[in-house]
């Protein structure tokens, strides 16, 4: 049995939603408080796309993502270190994830080869054999330094089938107490093991209660949000959070869109990342509660009503969408104002989704999400059947 | 809008007060303490964290073009179109910093470009637009395509069509109920021919305008070509003693420090600060100093900068956990390291133009503010000393 540690983490479950699956809760992190659900609004390089670390507290944002893969090459685990690490060096004193570096490695290198040792791949600079072992991942992200802290996986793509799903799935949890002993620092960053399992509903329930049997802080679900169909992604990640503890935070890597994110809360997941907001907003696009914005169509050069009526971001109280349709394509750093409001949205999703459980009234919040979306009444088939699993019955008003 | 000239120091600085009337919807009045740059805006959100801002933003009409049906049912003027409804409004004819390709000029119009091309302006569209525009003052449209290599034909012509712009321009004006309290600038053309700059000069000084643009020594078809007040000078005294010494004038250019300090001493008033983002954008951070108190042998030889700006790019920056520049109280060298900047230039992240920009704009304002206060205490002269002294030994990276 793995031994007793002390996290460096601590999960308060506030309230439990009495239909779904849903929970609001307190997550203390060494850097933040973070209230969950959360969404991570994601940093690959050590910034958030043109906004500084002040922009991002004023829009009350307690974690944000930075990736492995990418710091470790630029500006690499030695320069990170001698920084203080990466909050000091990009100055973000809140809370901060880094991913193993895994993921994309396999989906940016072509040459990736997944072995028992670990993933081989040729360096994008000089074409020479380079590997990340477990141990090397979690040695990276221990020089980075942040709060949350993921296991080197081995992540097949969710459309595979047959007998690699099985092995991949055995070798994340091998690869998982590699990367518990290779830790250096448990005191002080929360290592997460991801779920595998690919679609098949057996191997999901068995991966979970393995890793479930070691001594960690969270769980994370991975494989997800690929290629596969919304019906059976859902089905997993309820089948997930299903044989998940529930003392126990999980982190449903790779989503997403709000209305993913409303459902999965429903299921019972508490954290989320994705690049979806701040990638769409680099494209001219505004996310809203009635649907998203393209910004650059002509319907918008003379509509001077902000992006979101409501919305206190700086960007909705300063500007309008004909200027915003104005400099979208013509200046690279107006994007910066569309990130903002849709980290802005986003955040306040998931803030409405907390205070929503902790009224015991996630069931309304949920309807009323899905009339704002969709005025017509045409939900998603899989949305429909995820929340009637949960016991909530959209109705068309 | 009102010019007051307060003084002109003995190498023939200008000080003086600005006073204009904020067209749109409080007509309040703001003065404006000359010399001064404008501020050259790149749309970000990010002003608020540069102290001591200039009062006067200068937009063009090379960008606000297409916008003028929406300004128009928008009604309230670019100033507030923008989120800047803080600032004075000056509308240029064309952005100094980006290049614009020669020859597209006719009788008829002058040619305007932005990303989406190419754009004729007339005259009585010209002043369509800056109805809807509804800035503090503007550039009246103008015809400034010479250089050092333009012939004298070509020079009349640009004084030619400019005056006739300008004539035609303010008729309209005079009868625009929404252009009341807003100023025009005439421009002085006339390439480097001198028969052409004096009847420019003569033409323009005898129309009723607010102000004078000085231009057509550079066709701006070469980006981030500097100015050289140098070769411009004995034209440039031609013109002013011509030109009412009560009215203000304004020249744009990328003005490195050393042109400023050699440009007051014509004359000029009002410049441009393209300069600062030109310098962003090739990942350059200014260190020079404009400290004239402090400028003894020490200070010299500490100096160890050459010319006016460090490159955050050199690889010396990598390891590098001072400030951008140290001693500078600016938010980025307050807050960030030359290491995280280089990082972000090297992975080409959008936040290491917001962060330099922050910098080298407080730079070249707080620049400013020392020009102004040498200029009332009799210390210019340290001050232009301390600046040429701090000229480059070569020209900057493109």
């Amino acid at each position: 049995m793995a031994m007793q540690r002390t996290h460096a983490l601590s999960f308060k479950i506030l309230a439990e939603c009495s239909t779904t699956k849903a929970r609001a809760s307190l997550m203390k992190l060494p850097h933040a408080t973070v209230d969950t659900p959360v969404f991570m609004p994601v940093g690959t390089q050590g910034t958030l796309k043109g906004l500084v670390p002040d922009q991002l507290r004023e829009l009350d944002c307690r974690i944000i993502l930075g990736n492995t893969y990418h710091l470790g090459h630029r500006p690499g685990p030695e320069l990170l270190e001698k920084a203080g690490g990466l909050h000091e060096f990009m100055q973000w004193d809140r809370a901060l994830l880094t991913d193993s570096g895994g993921f994309q490695m396999v989906s940016l290198l072509k040459l990736a080869e997944i072995t028992e040792e670990g993933v081989k791949f040729q360096s994008p600079h000089d074409s020479s054999e380079m590997m990340l072992t477990p141990e090397h991942s979690i040695h990276i992200q221990n020089k980075i330094g942040a709060d949350i802290i993921m296991q080197l996986d081995d992540v097949v793509h969710s459309c595979v089938t047959g007998p690699r799903v099985e092995e991949a799935m055995y070798r994340t949890i091998r690869w998982l107490d590699r990367c518990m002993k290779a830790h250096g620092r448990p005191h002080d960053q929360n290592l997460f093991p991801i779920v595998q399992g690919g679609l098949y509903p057996e191997l999901r329930k068995k991966c979970a209660e393995e890793l479930t049997k070691r001594d960690v802080p969270g769980f994370a679900i991975g494989g997800l949000s690929g290629g596969e169909s919304k019906d059976e992604f859902w089905k997993i990640v309820n089948i997930s959070t299903d044989y998940l503890p529930k003392e126990k935070p999980r982190y449903l890597m790779g989503v997403g869109f709000a209305v993913d994110l409303v459902v999965c809360v429903a299921l019972g997941c508490d954290m989320f990342d994705c690049v979806f907001p701040t990638r769409t907003a680099r494209f001219g696009n505004a996310l809203t509660p009635t649907g998203t914005l393209i910004l650059h169509r002509p319907e918008f050069a003379e509509d001077f009503q902000p992006i979101e009526k409501g919305c206190p971001c700086s960007t909705c109280k300063n500007y309008t969408r004909a200027y915003l349709h104005g400099i979208v394509e013509n200046e690279p750093v107006s994007c910066s104002l569309l990130t903002i409001h849709n980290v802005a949205y986003q955040l306040r999703l998931m803030r409405a989704m907390h205070q929503s459980i902790v009224e015991d009234a996630f069931p309304e919040f949920i309807q009323d999400f899905f009339d704002k979306l969709y005025p017509s009444a045409d939900y998603p088939q899989w949305a429909i059947d995820a929340l009637a699993s949960v016991n909530v019955h959209l109705k068309k008003s | 809008m009102r010019f007051s000239l307060r003084s002109v120091s003995h190498c023939g600085c200008r000080v003086g007060t600005l006073s204009c009337t904020r067209a749109v919807n409080d007509g309040e009045n703001k003065e404006v303490e000359t010399p001064l740059c404008t501020l050259y805006t790149k749309k970000v959100d990010m002003l608020k964290r540069i102290e001591k801002l200039p009062p006067i933003v200068n937009m063009h009409l090379s960008s606000l073009a297409d916008y003028t049906e929406a300004l128009n049912k928008f009604q309230h003027g670019v100033g507030q179109f923008t989120a800047l409804q803080d600032f004075l409004v000056y509308i240029s004819v064309h952005d100094t910093g980006i290049e614009i390709p020669s020859g597209y000029n006719t009788k008829a119009g002058t040619a305007v470009w932005n990303k989406a091309g190419k754009k004729l302006i007339e005259p009585q569209q010209f002043v369509k637009c800056q109805e809807a525009f509804r800035p503090t003052f503007y550039q009246a449209l103008s015809d400034s395509d010479t250089d050092k290599n333009s012939g004298k034909k070509r020079a009349m012509k640009a004084v030619d069509r400019t005056l006739d712009f300008l004539d035609t321009i303010l008729e309209l004006h005079k009868k625009s109920e929404r252009l009341r309290d807003v100023g025009v600038f005439g421009s002085v053309e006339g390439g480097f021919h001198e028969e052409a700059r004096m009847r420019s000069a003569r033409e323009t000084a005898a129309r009723n305008v607010d102000g004078f643009v000085i231009e057509g020594f550079y066709a701006q078809n070469e980006k981030n070509k500097q100015i050289d007040v140098e070769e411009i000078k004995d034209l440039c005294n031609k013109v002013f003693k011509i030109l009412p010494e009560e009215k203000p004038r304004l020249m744009h250019a990328v003005w490195s420090p050393d042109q400023v300090v050699m440009a007051l001493e014509l004359g000029i008033d009002v410049f441009d600060s393209c300069y600062p983002w030109l310098v962003t954008e090739r990942g350059g951070a200014l260190v020079f100093s404009f400290q004239y108190h402090n400028n003894s042998e020490n200070e010299r030889e500490a100096r160890s900068t050459d010319g006016f700006e460090i490159s955050l790019k050199d690889k010396s920056m990598f390891e590098d956990f001072g400030a951008p520049v140290p001693g500078c109280s600016c938010y980025t060298c307050q807050n960030f390291t030359r290491s995280y900047i280089h990082h972000l230039l090297n992975t080409s992240e959008l936040l290491a133009p917001v962060l330099l920009m922050i910098h080298n704009f407080h730079h070249y304002f707080e620049f400013f503010e020392s020009l102004r206060s040498s200029l009332k205490t009799d210390q210019f002269l340290k001050l232009k000393t301390l600046i040429l002294e701090q000229r480059p030994s070569q020209e900057p990276p493109k």
